[in-house]
C-alpha cells in the first residue's frame, strides 16, 4: 500500500470541507471494508483519507416521512435496530446473511451502498422500500431515490466533494409483507451470486396496492422488474400471479457469468427465487 | 507518519506508524503480541480477530490510524495473573484445536459471546463464529468447548 494521510474531523462540516478541497485524491473511510482491500490491491491509492469514524453519521431518527438512518450506522448497528426490524424487516434479514459478526461490527450501510457492487446485499431491500439517500458537499446537499444513484458495477452519481450522509425510509412504504432471499455458496461469509428482495403492500381489501421486486447481480446496477411489478398491483394474492410475476421478472433482468456464477444459473434462479419470496412475502398474511 | 495512541490489554501505547498499515500490522510487528494470527489479510479467515472498543474486529480490516483513542482486547488479554480464562482451558481439555492457527481469533469471537450471552445454544455459538475458519480441527469440539466455559463462568457469577 502507497502511504497516504489520515485525518479524523470530527464535524461533518470538516469532513466535507476535506472533500471539497482535495476532490478525488481523497478518500472518505468509513469501515474500510471495501476501500483497504481495494488500497491494498493498488486500485485505489488516495492520498488522504477522510475518517468518517468521528462525523456523527451513525444516528437514527424518525421524522413525520421518514426514517432517517445515518450512513455509518454499521451492518451490527442496523441489526439491533428494532425500528427497522419492526417497519422494514427485510432490511434486517439482509443484515443477518452480511459477512460474519467482525466484518458487520466495521461494515457500513453507507460503504455499502457508495461501493456499489452489483452484489451489495443492504442495496435490494433499500430500494425495495423506496429509499432516498442523502449526498452533501460544503455547498449545499441533493436528495434521490436509491435506485437512480447507480450508474455502473461500481459507478454512482456521487460527485468528488460529495458524501453521503443519510438514507430516508418514507415511513409509508413500511412493509412486513416483505421477504430478502440471499443465494451463494454458504451461510456466511459469501458473496451473494443473486440477492432479491420483494415488498407488498396490500389495502384493506387484501389487493397488492404497491409492489417491488428488486434484484441484486442480476444486471451491472441493482434493478426493479418493473413489469412483474405491475402485474401484481390490483390482483389478489395467489400462486399463479407470483408463478406468473416471476417468469416475467425472469424476462427483464440481464445477468452476466462470472467467478460466482452463470448467466444461465441467475436466469433460472431469478425465476425460483422471486416466486418464492413473494410467498414468504404473504405467509403472515 | 501517524502518531497513535491506543489502549492494548489495559496497557496505554504511543506508536507511530504509516497511516495506511493495519491495526493487525500494529500489534504484531510494534507491539509484538504475535497471538492475532496473520491468516488471508482480507477479513475473511478471522485468525485476527481482537476486541475493538468492546467489539469484534478482523485486526487486518482496521487502519491503525482508525483506532486512535480506542482499546483493544488481544488474545494475550485473556489470562489474568498467569491464569487461563475459562474458555481458554476448555478450548484446552476439550481439543478445540490442533495447530491453533485459528484459536487466538476463536477465544476474542467466543469471549465476546460470552459477554453479552451468557447461556448460548449451539446454534448461537455458531453463529458468532460465523467469521473463524478452522481448517484442521473442525467445529463440534469447539462448540462444545464453548458451552461448558459458558456453564463454568456461570456457575462462577452465582
Ligand atoms: C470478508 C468480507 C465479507 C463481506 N461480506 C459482504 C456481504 O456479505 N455482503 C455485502 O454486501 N458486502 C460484503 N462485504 C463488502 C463490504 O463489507 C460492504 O460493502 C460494506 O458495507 C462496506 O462498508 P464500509 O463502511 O466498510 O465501506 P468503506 O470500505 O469504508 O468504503 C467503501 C467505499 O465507499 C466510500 N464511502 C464510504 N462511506 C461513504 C460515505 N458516507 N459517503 C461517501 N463515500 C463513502 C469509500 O470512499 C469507499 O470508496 C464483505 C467484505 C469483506 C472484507
Ligand atoms: S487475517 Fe484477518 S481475517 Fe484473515
Ligand atoms: S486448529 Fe488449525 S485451523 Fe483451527
Amino acid at each position: 500500500m502507497k502511504p497516504a494521510e489520515f485525518l479524523s474531523p470530527t464535524t461533518l462540516n470538516d469532513a466535507l470541507e476535506l472533500k471539497h478541497k482535495h476532490g478525488a485524491a481523497a478518500r472518505v473511510i468509513a469501515g474500510g471494508t471495501d476501500l483497504i482491500l481495494r488500497m491494498r490491491a493498488q486500485v485505489l491509492t488516495p492520498s488522504l483519507l477522510i475518517d468518517l469514524q468521528h462525523a456523527a453519521l451513525n444516528n437514527i431518527k424518525v421524522s413525520d416521512k421518514y426514517l432517517e438512518v445515518g450512513a455509518s450506522l454499521t451492518i451490527s448497528e442496523v441489526l439491533q435496530n428494532t425500528r427497522i426490524e419492526d417497519l422494514f424487516p427485510a432490511i434486517h434479514m439482509a443484515c443477518r446473511k452480511f459477512a460474519g459478526p467482525p466484518i458487520r461490527n466495521r461494515a457500513t450501510i453507507g460503504g455499502n451502498i457508495v461501493n456499489a457492487s452489483p452484489a451489495a446485499d443492504l442495496v435490494s431491500p433499500l430500494i425495495a422500500y423506496d429509499a432516498e439517500i442523502v449526498l452533501k458537499s460544503a455547498n449545499g446537499e441533493r436528495t434521490m431515490p436509491l435506485v437512480t444513484f447507480f450508474t455502473g458495477a461500481g459507478k454512482t452519481l456521487l460527485k468528488d466533494d460529495e458524501i453521503l450522509t443519510q438514507i430516508r425510509l418514507p415511513l409509508s412504504a413500511a412493509s412486513t409483507n416483505a421477504y430478502f432471499i440471499k443465494l451463494a455458496q454458504r451461510n456466511s461469509m459469501a458473496i451473494s451470486q443473486l440477492n432479491l428482495t420483494t415488498r407488498l403492500n396490500l389495502n384493506r381489501q387484501g389487493l397488492i396496492e404497491t409492489a417491488r421486486i428488486v434484484l441484486g447481480s442480476v444486471a451491472a446496477v441493482p434493478m426493479r422488474a418493473m413489469a412483474a411489478e405491475a402485474m401484481l398491483v390490483g390482483e389478489k394474492s395467489s400462486e399463479d400471479l407470483f408463478y406468473a410475476a416471476a417468469a416475467q421478472a425472469r424476462q427483464e433482468v440481464k445477468p452476466i457469468s462470472d467467478i460466482r456464477a452463470s448467466r444461465e444459473y441467475r436466469l433460472q434462479m431469478t425465476q425460483v427465487l422471486v416466486r418464492r419470496a413473494l410467498l414468504e412475502s404473504i405467509a403472515n398474511v | 507518519m501517524f502518531d497513535l495512541e491506543i489502549e492494548v490489554n489495559g496497557k496505554q501505547e504511543q506508536v507511530s506508524v504509516e497511516a495506511d498499515t493495519t491495526l493487525l500490522y500494529l500489534l504484531r510487528d510494534k507491539l509484538g503480541l504475535t497471538g492475532s494470527k496473520d491468516g488471508c489479510r482480507s477479513g475473511d479467515c478471522g485468525a485476527c480477530v481482537v476486541l475493538l472498543d468492546g467489539k469484534t474486529v478482523n485486526a487486518c480490516m482496521v487502519l491503525a490510524p482508525q483506532a486512535n483513542g480506542a482499546s483493544v482486547m488481544t488474545v494475550e488479554g485473556l489470562a489474568k495473573d498467569g491464569e487461563l480464562h475459562p474458555l481458554q482451558r476448555c478450548f484446552s481439555e476439550s481439543w478445540a484445536f490442533q495447530c491453533g492457527f485459528c484459536t487466538g481469533g476463536m477465544l476474542m469471537s467466543c469471549y465476546a459471546l460470552l459477554k453479552s450471552n451468557s447461556n448460548p445454544t449451539r446454534d448461537e455459538i455458531r453463529a458468532a463464529i460465523a467469521g473463524n475458519f478452522c481448517r484442521c480441527t473442525g467445529y463440534q469440539a469447539l462448540v462444545t468447548a464453548v458451552e461448558q466455559a459458558a456453564a463454568e463462568l456461570r456457575a462462577n457469577n452465582v
